[in-house]
């Protein structure tokens, strides 16, 4: 048994790393494609192509274009969110399931029709609305809802938030204060969750970005990347890399609080 | 003082009739049981009383005042909760400062009210630990403390010993009782526990399918029930058939007076404790279980094809084992019996 099971670890290893290292091979050894074979797994590697996309004015532009959507579809996330769940979960629990599938509702709508549909109302009655790169963010923000809803909704539910609110009621506290007193600091953890899947979705998503003719950092890559398969492959991985790291960071901010993703409802 | 009406009260859920024209008096200062199966309307009772839920009908006064509209902030109540309801961000001093801080309380007041609490429910030593380093016995104390800290008209118990193990429950039990007397505010307290509820209450108010069945200090309780089902689901009784004998009745071959009697009912209510178990190998009566329970011992006689439970003094026991002949009777000093139903 445990000779199997240490087999289809490595097979498994593998089927992860080698296209990975074959990604990596492909960006940043400056050896022709056809010469990379095994035995120069170890030439010519080098970064520079990388670092001179960093230097590319474009590139910058779509990067920050991108990073103000994060936080923005994050912040007006978590102000409509987080008072909707509580309410939910507080006032009406019966109506939970009903949330859970209208969140769901988003994913099953394709970009295509929800853009299409979306654009035709506002390019006549708001036009302007559509010109700022900023009309991507309400797309976002119902594109994560049904993980940003969810890590949330079990935020609320682990920490009793029913209980706490009527405790919190009785003393004499208003919905507000329990809201900005009570809840928020005991569901760091889900906030934190729903924050890093809301920004890992904007940082990759490519369709409403293309589609409503945006330059984020997506549709920035995948045109360069028609130019320069090299240095796309390289800023390819190195988004992947970014992109772990802040996944990363939200875990480690977690285990502080002596939580898990898990935990948080992811 | 403050003392509680909830007169006429209905509510519905769908349906279900949660409480169906239930009143319900405390006396100011007094401690009241509300005691009941699952279902039958006690937590909905105590809810209404919070403000929690709305009544259908029905009027909710304390001290004079008509609250049955007032907002649950507005009623000025200390409520402790069967879940932990501490806030998991604040010590148990900040917790009862919270409650503080909300009734707009200044500092050097809440400085000396939390000292207080805190020696009133033995918690000094633990106050600044967080709910999560706490013991369940120690949060339920932190959730009293604070639940009295605003000095509050009313407060409510919804069964908050429920989540504790055995020997912390007893202790917890005892100290609020204590606390509650100290302070002397008129509470309500919900459980479904018979034992919590004959120990602790001044008044017991058994309940069942949205009503009130009766209401009595915890003896009269035990010693009178009204009804079959109080004195089912109070204690254990047994239901053994009643002979009319003149004027009195004859039960278990005594002749008894009755106590207290339903219309055309033949059937008495007779406590474990008033059934004595001779041991004698002529008897008709044969023992099915003998349980130790320390100075008394429980016996499962089967008597004339019907099963009787049987609770004597271990001293006093001739020492009978499974199968072993006996003669059930009343004990000698039973002499008023309760008849319960036809």
């Amino acid at each position: 048994m445990k000779v199997l099971r240490t087999i289809f670890l490595i097979l498994l290893g593998l089927y992860f790393f080698v296209p990975l290292l074959a990604m990596a091979r492909f960006a940043f050894q400056s050896v022709p494609v056809v010469l990379l074979t095994p035995e120069k797994l170890l030439e010519g590697w080098s970064i520079s192509g990388l670092i001179e996309v960093f230097g590319n004015p474009e590139f910058q532009r779509a990067t920050i274009v991108s990073l103000q959507l994060m936080v923005l579809a994050i912040v007006l996330t978590l102000v409509l969110l987080l008072p909707l769940a509580a309410l939910v979960e507080i006032r009406a629990p019966q109506l939970r399931t009903l949330m859970t599938a209208i969140t769901l509702l988003p994913w099953v709508v394709p970009p295509v029709a929800l853009v299409v549909g979306v654009a035709a109302t506002f390019r006549n009655t708001v036009p302007w609305f559509l010109a700022s790169p900023y009309s991507l963010v309400p797309f976002y923000v119902l594109w994560a809802l049904p993980f940003s809803y969810r890590a949330l909704d079990a935020g609320l539910r682990s920490i009793g938030a029913r209980t706490l609110y009527e405790a919190a009621r009785v003393m004499g506290a208003s919905t507000f204060t329990i809201i900005v007193r009570v809840l928020v600091p005991n569901m760091i953890g889900a906030i934190i969750a729903a924050s890093v899947l809301t920004a890992a979705l904007v940082l990759g998503e490519f369709a409403f970005a293309a589609l409503l003719l945006k330059e984020t950092l997506p549709t920035f890559m995948a045109e360069f990347q028609r130019s320069e398969p090299r240095a796309g492959m390289a800023l390819a991985l190195a988004v992947m890399l970014l992109t772990a790291l802040i996944i990363g960071i939200g875990v480690r901010a977690l285990r502080k609080r002596g939580m898990d993703l898990q935990a948080a409802g992811v | 003082m403050a003392k509680v009406i909830m007169s006429g009260i209905r509510k519905e859920f769908g349906s279900t009739v949660a409480l169906s024209d239930f009143t319900l008096e405390i006396e100011s200062g007094e401690l009241v049981c509300l005691l009941g199966p699952s279902g039958c309307g006690k937590t909905t009772a105590l809810r209404i009383l919070a403000g929690f839920e709305k009544a259908d009908a029905g009027t909710v006064t304390v001290g004079g005042e008509d609250i049955t509209y007032v907002p649950t902030p507005k009623r000025n109540f200390g409520m402790v909760f069967q879940e932990y309801s501490l806030f998991p961000n604040m010590t148990g001093r900040e917790n009862v400062e919270f409650a503080l801080k909300l009734r707009k309380a200044g500092s050097a007041e809440r400085k000396d009210t939390i000292d207080r609490l805190l020696e009133v429910t033995g918690l000094t030593p633990h106050a600044d630990k967080f709910p999560h380093q706490m013991s369940g016995g120690q949060r339920q104390r932190v959730a009293l403390a604070r639940a009295l800290a605003s000095n509050p008209r009313v407060l409510l118990l919804d069964e908050p010993l429920s989540a504790l193990d055995a020997k912390v429950r007893d202790s917890l039990r005892e100290e609020i009782r204590r606390v509650q007397r100290e302070i002397g505010v008129t509470t309500l307290f919900v459980t479904h526990d018979q034992h919590e509820a004959l120990a602790i209450a001044d008044r017991v108010g058994v309940m069942s399918h949205g009503r009130l069945e009766q209401i009595d200090p915890p003896r009269a309780l035990y010693e009178q029930p009204d009804s079959a089902f109080v004195a089912g689901f109070v204690g254990t009784v047994n239901r053994i058939p009643a002979q009319v004998d003149g004027d009195r009745w004859r039960v278990l071959n005594r002749s008894v007076s009755a106590s207290q009697t339903v219309d055309g009912a033949t059937l008495a209510a007779i406590r474990p404790e008033q059934i004595a178990v001779d041991v004698d190998a002529a008897g008709d009566d044969t023992v099915r279980e003998v349980v130790f329970l320390g100075p008394l011992t429980r016996l499962t006689v089967d008597h004339g094809g019907s099963t009787l439970i049987a609770d004597v003094l271990t001293s006093e026991f001739g020492g009978a084992t499974m199968g072993d002949r006996v003669r059930v009777r009343l004990r000698d000093d039973v002499d008023a019996i309760v008849l319960i139903e036809g």
